[in-house]
């Protein structure tokens, strides 16, 4: 019952009317950043502005459709990576609800936990359905750890650890500075605007201090994930 | 002003008139045998012997092959390169070329996989080819989805295009006062906010007005809603529906049971 409760709280009118912007935003913005060419996809914008506004399950929501609209509009090699943007949207929605969207180094961390879960979800899907070699520039990638002997599932894990960080964190931090741009009168129409309050509290200084320490640490367990990976 | 935004076709034709449903059934099942199925040339046999002729009948043909060329030509090109040279466990080697060595069994598996690719897409791409988004909504809703969704997903229909035009405008704005979207990868970076920025803020902006137009529109209210448009659904096209269900059924327990 609580379950449920929580569930239809995500989804009020607001919800329901951000949820195809957000879809069309995560289309074009995607888009644009081929115009630019720049080595990051950045098609989860808006499905991580829904999981931090309107709660873990309007995220997974807007996850699951960018990724079945992205399919029947412009290329069906989309669809059967929906679980990946599911889970970008419930991670950040969940990050938000244990207020790491109030500001920007807790963002870095919702980046990289959400890097994580997308890069986990996203091997099995290239790996079953196609062999492990996407149409993308990481692929070059996890040839060269193939050719160097890892098995397949590892090769694929390790360049998707490499690959997701860079797009994730950029995608968190763009999220957080929408939100950031936004009014609070307009924020506060969203079922949960209390996930995106900026505190006040602490210094530049320490922020800055807290920020690199935290960095630092999860560098270190990067490091060690991906040695012991392309050891095994 | 946009260009087309789905890939559905206008043409009367037999496909155009079946029930979005029945077409998604027999796509899925076109897809899980393909994927299921323990004979390697499966894949391929569905795609000759069930999904050309299907296309041809439905008089979608040349848009088929044009679409399918463009999607498959650089996704195939790169599987086969990457598989046959790079394929852990190959062994027989069919030749060299400088230092790379081409694999049979690379070969055979990105054959496979090609195959199963090919089945996948190609039989979304006849829905899609023949079925309108809105149509395929309309009759979910009838059929008890929820509203919401249908919602979503037309509403998204309508507003990509919106948004596509929208970002081209503030491109050709801010290039027109000077943003550089070439050259060093700084520059790039630094041009992405002056391009996201107003894209994303006029947007949202549309989101309050909208929500309370739907609010005024009664869009929550739990009554049962007629539709202006009614999806025909004939009875022949209920049992292939169960028959794709029981064909996928069947594949899926064949695969478990022989391995």
């Amino acid at each position: 019952m609580n379950l449920i409760r929580s569930i239809k709280k995500d989804f009020n009118t607001m919800t329901l009317v951000l949820i195809p912007v957000a879809i069309a935003i995560n289309v074009v913005i995607g888009e644009i950043v081929v115009v630019l060419k720049l080595p990051v996809y950045l098609d989860s914008i808006g499905t991580v502005l829904v999981g931090a506004l309107c709660g873990p399950w309007a995220g997974a929501l807007t996850g699951t459709l960018s990724n079945t609209i992205w399919g029947l509009l412009i290329d069906p090699n989309a669809l059967p990576w929906f679980p990946v943007a599911l889970l970008i949207g419930f991670v950040a929605g969940w990050c938000a609800r244990f207020g790491l969207f109030t500001n920007w180094w807790k963002v870095i961390i919702s980046g990289i936990l959400i890097s994580l879960t997308s890069a986990t979800a996203s091997t099995p899907i290239s790996v079953w359905l196609y062999g492990g070699i996407t149409a993308s520039g990481s692929s070059f990638i996890t040839a060269f750890l193939l050719q160097t002997g890892h098995g397949l599932i590892s090769s694929v894990l390790s360049t998707n650890f490499l690959v997701e960080p860079v797009d994730k964190v950029t995608t968190a931090l763009l999220a957080f500075a929408i939100i950031q741009g936004l009014s609070v009168r307009y924020v506060a129409r969203f079922p949960r605007s209390e996930n995106v309050m900026v505190e006040k509290k602490g210094t530049h200084n320490t922020q800055i201090i807290v920020a690199i320490a935290i960095a630092a640490v999860l560098i270190v367990i990067a490091a060690t994930v991906l040695v012991s990976l392309l050891a095994s | 002003m946009s260009n087309k935004l789905s890939f559905y076709i206008d043409r009367p034709g037999p496909l155009h008139g079946l029930n979005p449903l029945t077409k998604l059934a027999v796509a899925f099942a076109f897809i899980i045998i393909a994927f299921s199925a323990h004979w390697y040339w499966a894949p391929l046999a569905i795609f000759i012997a069930g999904i050309i002729p299907i296309a041809v009948a439905g008089r979608l043909g040349r848009e088929f092959f044009s679409t399918g060329v463009r999607l498959f030509l650089p996704l195939f090109a790169f599987l086969f390169i990457m598989q046959s040279l790079f394929y852990p466990g190959g062994e027989t080697v069919l030749f060299r070329l400088w230092f790379l060595t081409v694999k049979l069994e690379g070969v055979r598996f990105a054959f496979l996989t090609a195959m199963r690719i090919l089945v996948m897409v190609s039989s979304f791409m006849l829905v899609l080819l023949s079925t309108h988004p809105s149509a395929l909504m309309s009759d979910l809703t009838q059929r008890g989805f929820p509203a919401m969704l249908s919602y979503i997903v037309t509403s998204t229909l309508q507003i990509i295009p919106q948004m596509r035009n929208k970002a081209g405008t503030i491109i050709d704005a801010q290039r027109s006062r000077g943003l550089n979207t070439e050259g060093s990868l700084g520059q790039r970076v630094k041009a992405l906010l002056p391009l996201v920025g107003p894209l994303v803020f006029g947007s949202l902006v549309d989101v309050e007005e909208r929500a309370v137009a739907l609010e005024a529109r009664a869009f929550n209210a739990p009554r049962k809603k007629t539709s202006l448009r009614e999806i025909p659904d004939t009875n022949w096209e209920k049992v292939l529906r169960w028959f794709c269900l029981i064909l996928m059924v069947a594949s899926i327990g064949s695969n478990i049971w022989l391995s």
